[in-house]
């Protein structure tokens, strides 16, 4: 169980790196993102109580999310040609269990994404951040928490499309908005009540305030806080929901209709 | 758990499949209670025309699907059952490419070892043995993508050779192969089988490949139209073929119902006309006498399994694939 999943997320990675334009394409994105929503908002952005704040610095966990979130998910695109031409139809017809299929992916998604958001967390200083050892492991566990959930779920989307095409409006109909409604962008405080509910119920919100608070208080302070738990476990259910779902559609084998008369 | 040595290779009984209904076509038979037994260490083609229930089977047998109904026994295990059993004792080399073209030939081979919990000493042990009969010895750490597809072919077999399969199974493993390219791959299968005693099955819809095997199953609808060796299927058609092209052939062939014993079908502008040989060079004299004007060519030739499947069918594989289409 455990060699075939290790062997699996080992491939992602050596896979990650021998294409160099998809490491510059993952990368470059969110950072263009970032410097210019930055750069265009900071001059209007006065969110009330958060005055002091610039808007690339109140962009700085969000982009720092989406660095995560998408590298996870894309890295799972890959299943779908793999799975009717490629490595993945040789795994299926082994005898490796379907769990390390599911394991070996998203471990392997996780990496990449944490190798990619990790050197971004340097900018923190910049942004006038002071980021504590301490501090910075409750970032990469919250790195790690919102990444595992939609990981399996890009996992779990992949493994039902037959087309890359349709992988890709899933993820501008679903999660590109998810992502927009997490407080990203703009603040939950004082959007319209029905954006509110929304951006409550959003997975990604609180997987938001598992990277945001750790940058601007100690460990100690927000661990004592129930904002933080409440996010703590709404994030982790969503991500042992998703990967519990992700596992269970592995492991259903398409079986034969009722044989017609 | 080992194979039992006196089990068969696979054991199939009365296996039916059927794909569900959509909103264009109702639901689709593509196995129909199919018994059938491959012994351990044969050599067996399956094959029959497209949309025969080939493939179907075996989607089945590697598990990638499960039947609607019926068992299979792969040395003994239930496939459907104890699957990680059956599937240990099995090495699977399917149509297209099953590596990663972004990783050398020797990573896709460990990532193969690695899903068989083959310990890196046993792989390193192991490898050179899977190697010995590739052209690959030299080009282990170069990626998948630079190999040509007789390489990449070659790759493919030495990965499932890694974890010592009782049962290969290859799904139309010589598709895009060049003849000389087919006829090697086809050499090692056949020297694998000799050797290591390692039971063959693969599909295939080239009859010329189905001869070399020791069983050839020939489905059709689902079911099995045939299942024999490839010389004792051509004897069933008698010993020669006389095949005339030219016109009007179906009043030559009307002529020629008054010899008996003579079976004639008339198929695709081609009268063929099954008999002993003798039999057929007076009749080859008689048509040049008496029929010449009507005739282009006349030839008499050896029964391939393609002339079994028409002999058997009445129809050659050419009109059930398109029958198959529609």
């Amino acid at each position: 169980m455990i060699r075939p999943a290790l062997s699996l997320a080992k491939r992602e990675l050596v896979r990650f790196f021998r294409q160099p334009h998809r490491v510059v394409g993952s990368l470059a994105q969110p950072l263009l993102i970032w410097a210019f929503l930055g750069a265009g908002f900071s001059p209007s952005f006065r969110a009330p109580g958060m005055e002091h704040l610039s808007y690339a610095e109140y962009f700085y966990p969000g982009v720092l999310l989406m660095l995560m979130l998408f590298a996870g998910i894309f890295s799972t695109i890959t299943l779908i040609e793999d799975r009717a031409q490629g490595l993945m139809q040789g795994v299926l017809a082994s005898p490796a269990p379907r769990m390390a299929i599911v394991l070996g992916k998203v471990a392997g998604g996780i990496a990449i994404a944490m190798l990619q958001a990790a050197p971004l967390l340097l900018a923190a200083p910049f942004l006038g951040i002071p980021l504590e050892w301490s501090g910075l492991a409750w970032i990469l566990f919250g790195f790690l928490v919102s990444c595992l959930g939609f990981t399996a779920l890009g996992f779990l989307i992949a493994w039902n499309m037959d087309s890359t095409a349709g992988f890709h409006a899933v993820m501008s109909i679903l999660l590109m908005p998810m992502w927009m409604l997490s407080g990203a962008l703009f603040p939950l405080d004082h959007a319209p009540t029905w954006l509110w509910a929304l951006m409550t119920v959003n997975p990604v919100t609180h997987a938001l305030t598992l990277i945001r608070t750790p940058l601007y208080h100690t460990p100690s302070d927000f661990l004592a806080t129930p904002a933080y738990w409440n996010a703590l476990i709404i994030a982790v259910t969503w991500a042992v929901v998703c990967l519990w779902l992700a596992l269970w559609r592995v492991n259903r084998v398409e079986k034969g209709a009722d044989m017609p008369a | 758990m080992p194979p039992e040595p006196t089990s068969p290779a696979v054991v199939i009984r009365q296996l039916g499949h059927a794909y569900r209904a959509t909103r264009r076509h109702p639901p689709r038979k593509a196995l129909d209670r199919l018994d059938l037994t491959i012994p351990s260490g044969a050599f067996f083609v399956l094959t029959g025309p497209n949309g025969s229930g080939k493939s179907t089977l075996f989607k089945i047998l590697c598990g990638l699907t499960r039947p609607s109904t019926g068992t299979i026994h792969i040395f003994g295990h239930d496939l459907i059952a104890a699957p990680r059993a059956a599937r240990a004792a099995m090495g699977v080399v399917f149509q297209k490419p099953a590596l990663d073209k972004y990783l050398t030939v020797e990573e896709n081979l460990r990532i193969h070892a690695d899903l068989h919990d083959i310990p890196p000493a046993l792989f390193r042990q192991r490898l050179p043995e899977a190697l010995a009969w590739s052209d690959l010895g030299e080009r282990l750490g170069e990626r998948v993508e630079t190999l040509s597809g007789g390489l990449a072919r070659q790759a493919e077999l030495v990965k499932v050779l890694l974890h010592q399969p009782a049962l290969l199974l290859l799904d139309e493993p010589t598709a895009g192969l060049d003849p000389g390219g087919r006829l090697a791959f086809l050499a090692t299968l056949k020297r694998l089988q000799k050797k290591r005693g390692v039971t063959i099955v693969m599909t295939s819809h080239l009859f010329a490949e189905a001869e070399k095997a020791d069983l050839v199953a020939i489905l059709r609808h689902g079911k099995l139209l045939a299942l024999d060796s490839p010389t004792h299927l051509s004897r069933q058609l008698g010993t020669e073929i006389l095949v005339v092209q030219g016109e009007e052939l179906d009043t030559v062939a009307q002529d020629l119902t008054r010899h008996a014993g003579l079976t004639l079908q008339v198929q695709n502008h081609e009268l063929r006309i099954q008999g002993e040989s003798r039999e057929l060079l007076a009749l080859m004299a008689e048509l040049l006498q008496t029929q010449r004007e009507r005739i282009h060519t006349l030839a008499i030739k050896q029964p391939a399994l393609e002339d079994v499947y028409i002999h058997l069918t009445g129809r050659d594989l050419f009109s059930d694939e398109e029958e198959e289409k529609r």
